[in-house]
């Protein structure tokens, strides 16, 4: 036996086809002989049957349970996974928008920070349900009496304008536009002053908490170093103690040796 | 009486719809698990399989049984699974799960599987998933052919189109890695 293969052709060949069973007898016939001499052939025949049988337990969930079956079902992809990655997005946003639109998407940020709400509340019959209709224990924001005020007013002109002649109409509608970019600009004022007042509250809060923590430091190490300075004097105390222990042996030797 | 391959073709190719969902019936498990195990990934597998049969029925008329309906159905599929991997311009990536859910694999154990053996075989799945996805795809795809549709040298040579001494010179050299993968990974075969 001989760790050098001298199998007479193409040995990984017959080795392959002898491994598979897939060889004709003749063939067989000799490698079998051949494999009784070469070890190394030997060695790797058991090897790579050792993978093969590795292989043959690599049965995939999916596929063990029988997942293609589910292909029962029409042979084609989703229609909207045929459309091109822009015409998925456009139809996406699409969506989103209708969907925001219906659902009366609402999104603030006010005092109580930022609110996201949905749905159509009911309406209002008049100026004075406003407030019943508000959560219990929740305090009126300042400009929602003035906006009110101001929907009234325009809802009021705006009738007045139907009623009008055309030309008047006009010139109503003008009017009307004017107060509402008014309102709409007041409005702007006093989101930028809630939150410029938000960040002021903010500053005060971080200013407060940092202000604590520095206090705490300084009061732990005022703790640590009173605590340091008793370890301190105890060790000189016990030093001292010693010390003079060693200056009487001292002066007791010496006397001793005076004596002598 | 079960009818054969060739039988079911025939009908479909004169209209018969029923037949030809026999033959889907019968050749969607193979071509699906082929998919699944060249390209790794379930839903391309089974988008695949869905093609497959799609562009099968279609060039059915043409079909003349030169070779074997299950051999035209095989090329078919390794054609869009070498279309699906040039398209990602990767080899493909075995969908192992990480975190495996105790309850879920009992689910799938066989009745006479204890609960520990399931585990350690799945955890060599994942192993012989991992290898083979590290394989170039011509030796992969000739060891899956060999292996799991046991398919002749000659079969699977006529398939990808190469000479027989090729495809056992890729099935010699894709075992010999999966002995070294496999080993490194503490599966000594």
């Amino acid at each position: 036996m001989t760790d050098t293969c001298v199998y007479g052709g193409d040995r990984d060949d017959a080795l392959i086809a002898y491994l598979y069973d897939d060889i004709d007898p003749v063939e067989r016939a000799r490698f079998d002989a051949h494999l009784g001499a070469c070890a190394r052939c030997r060695d790797e025949v058991r090897a790579l049957s050792g993978v093969r049988r590795q292989l043959a337990q690599w049965e995939p969930d999916l596929i063990a349970a029988g997942r293609p079956s589910s292909l029962g079902g029409p042979l084609r992809r989703p229609w909207w996974r045929e459309l091109p990655a822009w015409a998925q997005v456009a139809a996406a946003l699409l969506f989103l928008g209708v969907a925001g639109g219906l659902a009366n998407l609402d999104v603030r940020y006010d005092r109580n920070g930022l609110s996201v709400r949905t749905g159509w509340p009911a309406r209002a019959q008049s100026v004075a349900a406003v407030p019943a209709a508000r959560p219990a224990g929740t305090a009126p924001a300042p400009w929602r009496a003035d906006l009110t005020a101001l929907e009234q007013q325009l809802r009021t002109e705006l009738r007045a304008a139907q009623a009008s002649a055309t030309v008047v109409a006009a010139a109503d509608r003008q009017a009307t536009s004017r107060t509402t970019s008014a309102g709409d600009s007041e409005m702007l004022r006093r989101v930028r002053a809630l939150l410029d007042e938000s960040e002021r509250r903010q500053q005060r809060e971080l200013a407060l908490r940092v202000a604590a923590v520095l206090r705490d430091v300084s009061t732990q190490r005022q703790a640590d170093l009173v605590k340091i300075d008793r370890s301190l004097g105890a060790v000189q105390n016990n030093l001292g103690v010693e010390v003079m222990k060693q200056r009487q042996s001292l002066n007791l030797l010496y006397r001793a040796s005076q004596r002598q | 009486m079960t009818s054969t391959d060739e039988e079911l073709v025939a009908r479909s190719i004169r209209g018969d719809a029923d037949s030809f969902n026999e033959l889907i019936l019968r050749w969607e498990r193979p071509i699906y698990a082929l998919a699944y195990r060249t390209i790794g990934r379930e839903e391309d597998a089974r988008d695949v399989c869905q093609e497959t049969f799609l562009r099968a029925f279609r060039a059915l008329p043409g079909f003349r049984g030169q070779a074997k309906f299950s051999s035209w159905l095989y090329r078919i599929a390794l054609n869009l699974c070498r279309d699906w991997m040039r398209r990602q311009r990767r080899t493909p990536v075995v969908q192992a799960p990480e975190n495996v859910d105790l309850m879920d694999l009992a689910v799938a154990a066989e009745p006479s599987e204890s609960i520990e053996d399931l585990v350690a075989r799945k955890d060599l799945t994942r192993i012989v998933e991992k290898a083979m996805a590290r394989l170039p795809e011509e030796q992969r795809t000739a060891i899956v052919l060999k292996e799991y549709h046991g398919l002749t040298f000659q079969e699977i040579a006529d398939l990808v189109g190469c000479p027989l001494s090729t495809v056992k010179t890729r099935l010699y050299q894709g075992l010999t890695v999966l002995r070294r993968e496999l080993g490194h990974n503490g599966k000594r075969p």
